[in-house]
């Protein structure tokens, strides 16, 4: 049994709120491409993704204050980083197989 | 039919009767196992995008002419739907919570409605793709013919053709959940004081809505730059 013990109205204008923060937000991403050139666009575009995550991961999936929740989801995000970090930085910045590979081999700028 | 539960009773060998621990009223229990079924669809997709930002490294310009020949004005519109959707979910859900059950059905209904609109103009978007022939299968997304994309762009479609479709599919699985979901509601095992079924649903439209929130930048907007600027054209 939960705590039904909850007000509408209080709540419902914080979701109001997040809602106008991700349209802003949303309207910014389609703003962005005018600021940045092609190179600067994606990390700038997925910048705003994650302030985006960030608002519906705390208010509309009720991660602020449920802290058991949110250190599993910290944990699981560094572990995927840890794999972005071996896997792009690493890994795939000292392939052998360059040549070899079917999909590497037709990249004009293989190595 | 209401949803009671009837504790099950153990007799000792005293005879002595003991309530046995009963889950149904465990709330965060609940929470916190579809939360680790929501982190299975984090690797998932998270896999997938280790895969394109790993070919976009190695096909930079491929990627930036490819994603600037989708439509960004159908890929906003579509965000700007699911926003919404995620809007109305939250609310049907509060207003459970706050005992306004048929206003929590009247906001699923607006739910399933704009999610079956995101649906709409995916097909729409993907007809007009495949009408331009680019589309899974046809030639231009396969190498080696005359009517074949550079090798990054057909990787670019190809992650484009199964990250779209399968966000696709997990709308129409949650298109699935919330008809569900209403069946419970009006059958009465979904109540404001037994609201789990109603609280994971919610959580699992927002991981769909959260999904969209890095699919929808990385395919239609980082090409995005290259056509404000004039660097090269749609299709």
């Amino acid at each position: 049994m939960v705590d039904t013990n909850i007000n509408y109205e209080i709540e419902k204008k914080k979701y109001y709120k997040v809602l106008l923060g991700l349209l802003l937000l949303t309207a910014i991403t389609f703003g962005l491409p005018t600021l940045f050139e092609a190179g600067a666009n994606l990390p700038a575009q997925m910048f705003v993704a994650v302030l985006k995550a960030w608002l519906i991961l705390m208010y509309y999936m009720h991660l602020k204050g449920d802290k058991l929740i949110g250190l599993m989801g910290i944990f699981s995000l560094a572990l995927v980083l840890v794999f972005f970090v071996i896997v792009i930085g690493f890994d795939v910045a000292n392939f052998q197989f360059f040549a070899e590979s079917h999909i590497t081999s037709a990249t004009p700028t293989a190595h | 039919m209401s949803h009671e539960y009837v504790a099950e009773i153990a007799t000792d060998r005293d005879g002595k009767e003991h309530v046995v621990q009963g889950w149904q009223d465990d709330f965060y229990g609940g929470k916190l196992g579809f939360w680790l079924f929501m982190f299975t669809e984090v690797m998932m997709f998270g896999a997938m995008f280790l895969v394109l930002a790993y070919y976009n490294t190695l096909h930079p310009t491929d990627f930036i002419n490819a994603s600037a020949s989708l439509n960004r004005w159908l890929g906003g519109t579509n965000t700007v739907i699911l926003l919404v959707s995620a809007l109305t979910m939250g609310l049907g859900l509060l207003k459970m919570r706050s005992g306004d059950i048929k206003g929590a059905k009247l906001m699923i209904w607006a739910t399933i409605i704009l999610a079956l609109l995101f649906l709409g103009i995916k097909a729409i978007e993907w007809t007009a793709e495949y009408n331009h022939g680019v589309f899974l299968g046809l030639d231009a997304l396969q190498s080696g013919n005359e009517h074949s994309k550079p090798f990054g762009e057909i990787l670019f479609f190809g992650m484009y053709f199964t990250m779209t479709g399968l966000h696709g599919f997990h709308i129409i699985i949650g298109i699935g959940l919330m008809l569900w979901l209403m069946k419970r509601i009006n059958t009465g095992k979904v109540s404001p004081e037994h609201h789990i079924l109603h609280w994971n649903i919610a959580l699992y439209w927002d991981i769909v809505h959260l999904i969209w929130v890095f699919v929808f930048p990385y395919f239609y907007m980082i090409g995005a730059a290259a056509t404000v600027t004039g660097g090269h054209g749609g299709h």
